[in-house]
């Protein structure tokens, strides 16, 4: 060991500073959830007369109850509850239809090359960089012409869609690293294309299937792009809405009720990355194409 | 005991030459609907967008070619020329801030941290939000009547003024607070892998050569993270190009125009302006943009694969 | 039991101007153990592949028991095979891993557990059978995957390095063991590894691959002792064989013989066999196995073709068993094998035993055998 008392000293300071500044940051990060929490639980003179951070006076649920059941959002009055069912009926589907087609291609384009599948599979992850802009005008003639514009059947359609190229890519990478072997293995033993993946490959994807229905999950839950273009007025997801209750201007501006609506709007990908938080991580940085 | 092998369990008797060849189609009729639907969904409506953008299309596509106008009037267009500055300052500082702030507390994160763990789980947790989420709370903590400007009026620096929302000047640096606070742990994550992936004997190595902490950093492991910094500008990159909700839920594009963006811009034009043509053009534009990230960086990988 | 012949096997890859395989011929007959030798990227594997059917030929035929099995799909050929990975099925049971090839089958259930009871206790994995492989040492994979193997009783096994992942002690050991098995079963088996050691001792016959062709097919015996060339001369043995460029003369009586040059620029006589007498004035690579050339020793007297010679002992190297010593002849550095218990110093003379009646000589040109 070199030079240890002078280092040492020097180390003890510095951890100081390494310790401050991460707990800092961490500040930093929690506080707009923090006031997000605090203000949903203020009333509007509260709000008014106490400050950004300071606790409520006298916690109400008034505004969680608005937010729920009555708030305006563009015309109705009916709070965001009815979107909230309508980001779930939309979700549901669309996650495990993207999920389960893209096990399917991932298994072929790793696991049964075929002349062609390569290059698709680079076609495909160029999708995946693709600003989806550029697709929006010509999805609506389509989902038009389909009869599906305005509904939760054409939004499902659509997230899987540009859902599929992400979930293909998670369970490619995957089964690239599952040994050949094992399914040279299996044939010889006589299982043919369903029975490897059904007795071989599903047994041990788990993992992988946590990360795509977490990735997909949240990605669609959060999407605001899609439900803006292609909802009607009774299938729009909660983004949408709480959009819509936040940019209504009837009377005062009730944070209190923008605030409860968010949280409420965040809870479910909230819950699910408390809670699978390992899972979420990992599909970051796998959804962080590597070329 | 004598093994006899008389009773060999017979092969599989009932494949036929059918059930064979079906083996050989099979993988590629399960991939088939997802290369249709890839080729007509992503690549041909691109053309149909770039076809659109060519066109006086308005409230509905219709096909009649005027050549480049529509990229002319585009030009010409302040609105649609102050979204690109716009995205070019929002783009940078965002990339910029996220860089530092992610590769400075992977670093602080990395020396052995008691409740490693707690803290990334907090750095992390904005990214599960929705950017509507995010837009919605940052504008009551950034309005000027009632936010961070009252609370630091009543911690008594009364002359403190923070308009940032309203002002058309600084509007737009709100998003990329926003953007920031929702984007840098994401960041901090990737570079937190990246160090956890290095060799820990070069480590060894320089702290025998006698090199200091911060040299080691510096001069070794940096170097050492360029993937990560790459791929981290390249995603930073297509977030803040294609960053649609968070404007509209902070700031709307305002005040007026101010802190308008492509994304917004194309949305405003094709959807609820009837300006479809003008529309698929700003489309296409943000098309050049994204490919004028990615084409140099598929290159340089690519070159680089040749030559390992 | 069952024969095979591989004729004519060619394979060429897409997108490549080689050919992986340029015209395979073998025939193993029943119960036979061939092993495929050679370095890496020479075609063994891909050899076995389309034995098992797992990769499509180009052209040739591959035929089981005289039927031509080319067209067909791997579970249709009836072949088993061990991987160097073994290939276990990570979520499935000892048990299960063997039974899933008898299960697809539609075997009876009360087979398949006869069958596994009569394979476990065959390999002594009896007691492991409720397992995961991930439970399981490296030796017990090992046995799991040759289970998985005879369970189905197929008509030709196929062993892709099976030993390779093993660490050197245990490799000893399951060698053994396989060679056993395969005297007990009888079954026909084909073997690919890189470890010549392996395949001299398991094999009845070996073929020597290098680029995509058969270099050699024989017995171990003919493969040590009369290589074709010098490629298969200088694959099989370790360390391998010496090869010395020599000229061959005549000497005063008419026999052939040959200079050999040591470290200080001594010329001695070495007595060449008289078939060379036609090669007189030519110049020919001698090939001498380092147990060819040895210290003195008392029971062996000089005869035409062991001649003695004195050379500098320049490294040392003490194995245990035997002390592998490297002395300069030609310019060029040879190995030979001595005693252990030899008192000698690196750097001393040493009078040395030739043993050219066990030498081989290659044309330079041809690097053929040129007394085969």
């Amino acid at each position: 060991m070199h030079s240890s008392s002078t280092s040492q000293g020097d180390n003890g300071l510095g951890r100081w500073l390494i310790y401050g500044v991460l707990a800092l940051m961490a500040l930093v990060y929690l506080l707009p959830l923090f006031v997000m929490l605090v203000t949903s639980f203020k009333t509007g003179t509260d709000i008014r007369t106490g400050s950004l951070i300071s606790l409520p006076q006298e916690w109400v649920t008034d505004s969680w109850q608005a937010a729920w059941g009555t708030a305006c959002t563009g015309v109705t009055c009916d709070g965001i509850k009815g979107y909230f069912w309508n980001s779930i009926k939309m979700v549901v589907p669309a996650v495990l239809i993207s999920t389960f087609i893209g096990a399917f291609n991932g298994y072929v384009i790793s696991k049964w090359r075929f002349k062609g599948s390569d290059l698709f599979f680079s076609l495909m992850l160029f999708g995946c960089f693709l600003p989806f802009q550029l697709v929006l005008l010509p999805m609506a003639a389509m989902l038009g012409k389909l009869g599906l514009a305005n509904t939760t059947t054409g939004l499902v359609l659509v997230h899987v869609i540009y859902g599929v190229a992400f979930t293909t890519l998670f369970f490619r990478n995957y089964y690239i690293n599952v040994p050949d072997e094992l399914v040279k293995a299996a044939k010889l033993d006589g299982a043919g294309f369903f029975t490897i993946f059904w007795a071989i490959l599903l047994p041990i994807s788990k993992p992988i299937i946590m990360v795509t229905i977490i990735w997909q999950f949240t990605s669609i839950w959060n999407d605001f792009l899609f439900g803006v273009v292609y909802s009607g007025a009774d299938s729009q997801p909660i983004t949408v809405a709480l959009n819509n209750l936040v940019n209504t201007s009837t009377g005062v501006k009730a944070y209190n009720v923008d605030m409860a609506a968010a949280i409420i709007a965040a809870l479910p990908t909230l819950l699910v990355y408390f809670v699978a938080g390992k899972y979420f991580v990992r599909g970051l940085t796998a959804g962080s194409v590597k070329g | 005991m004598p093994v006899t092998h008389t009773n060999t369990p017979a092969p599989l008797a009932s494949t036929t030459p059918w059930q064979d060849k079906m083996q050989v189609w099979l993988p590629k009729l399960i991939l088939s609907p997802t290369i249709v639907v890839t080729l007509i969904c992503v690549y041909g409506f691109v053309i149909w967008t770039g076809l659109l953008s060519f066109t006086k299309s308005r409230f509905l596509p219709q096909f009649d070619f005027v050549g480049w106008r529509q990229y002319e009037r585009l030009l010409n267009n302040d609105r649609w020329i102050t979204a690109c500055e716009n995205l070019l300052i929002f783009g940078g500082l965002f990339i910029a801030i996220c860089l530092l702030i992610g590769v400075l507390l992977a670093i602080f994160l990395d020396q052995k941290i008691q409740q490693e763990g707690m803290i990334r789980t907090i750095y992390l947790y904005p990214m599960a939000l929705s950017f509507i989420v995010t837009g919605t709370a940052w504008k009551w903590i950034l309005n000027p009547g009632l936010g961070l400007e009252n609370l630091v009026h009543q911690m008594g620096f009364t002359d403190f003024k923070f308009d940032w929302l309203v002002n058309s000047d600084m509007a737009v640096y709100t998003l990329v607070i926003a953007a920031v606070w929702q984007s840098s742990g994401f960041v901090m994550a990737l570079f937190l892998a990246g160090l956890r992936g290095i060799d820990s004997s070069i480590i060894n190595a320089a702290q025998i050569d006698g090199a200091s902490k911060p040299r080691i950093y510096w001069s070794i492991i940096l170097p050492c993270l360029r993937p990560v910094f790459f791929s981290a500008i390249i995603i930073l990159s297509h977030l803040a190009i294609k960053s649609f909700d968070l404007v509209t839920a902070l700031t709307s594009g305002g005040p007026g125009y101010s802190s308008d963006l492509p994304a917004l811009f194309m949305y405003s034009h094709s959807f609820t302006r009837g300006q479809m043509g003008l529309g698929a053009a700003s489309a296409i534009m943000m098309l050049a943009g994204i490919l004028a990230i990615l084409v140099p960086y598929l290159y340089s990988e690519l070159r680089g694969k040749r030559n390992a | 039991m069952a024969k095979l012949d591989l004729i004519d096997i060619r394979k060429t890859y897409p997108k490549s101007d080689l050919e992986t395989l340029k015209g395979i011929n073998i025939s193993i007959e029943p119960g036979e153990f061939l092993i495929l030798v050679g370095p890496s990227g020479c075609g063994k594997s891909t050899l076995m592949n389309t034995i098992a059917g797992l990769e499509d030929i180009s052209s040739g035929e591959i035929r089981i028991n005289d039927v031509d099995v080319s067209g067909l799909a791997p579970k249709d050929r009836d072949i088993a095979m061990v991987f160097q990975s073994y290939a276990l099925y990570p979520n499935m049971t000892v048990r299960e891993n063997m039974a899933f090839g008898l299960k697809i089958r539609k075997t009876p259930t009360t087979e398949i557990d006869a069958e596994i009871k009569r394979v476990s206790e065959l390999l002594q994995i009896d007691h492991l059978l409720d397992r995961k492989p991930s439970q399981l040492s490296g030796g017990q994979q090992q046995r799991v995957a040759m289970g998985r193997a005879l369970a189905r009783r197929p008509k030709l096994y196929l062993f892709d390095e099976p030993l390779s992942n093993l660490d050197a002690k245990l490799r000893v050991e399951m060698r053994t063991e396989v060679k056993k098995l395969h005297q007990r079963l009888g079954t026909t088996i084909v073997y690919v590894t890189h470890d010549q050691i392996e395949a001299m001792t398991l094999a009845d016959r070996i073929a020597v691959m290098k680029a995509g062709e058969v270099q050699q097919l024989g017995s171990p015996y003919e493969i040590y002792n009369h290589p074709t060339n010098m490629f298969v001369a200088g694959f099989m043995g370790s360390p391998s064989m010496n090869f010395v460029p020599i000229t061959v003369l005549e000497n005063s009586d008419g026999h052939a013989c040959t200079e050999l040059t040591g470290s200080d620029g001594k010329a001695q006589l070495l007595a060449l066999p008289d078939k060379l007498k036609t090669y007189v004035g030519k110049k020919l690579m001698l090939g001498l196995r380092p147990e060819h050339i040895s210290q003195q020793l008392s029971h062996h007297s000089e005869t035409d073709l062991i001649s003695a010679a004195r050379f500098n002992i320049e490294i040392l190297e003490p194995t245990g068993p035997e002390t592998i010593a490297q002395i300069t002849i030609n310019d060029h550095a040879v190995h030979c094998r001595l005693a252990p218990d030899l008192s000698i110093t690196a750097g001393q003379d040493l009078d040395l035993m030739i043993d050219v009646s066990k030498a081989s000589f290659f044309d330079p040109d041809s690097e053929r055998n040129i007394l085969l």
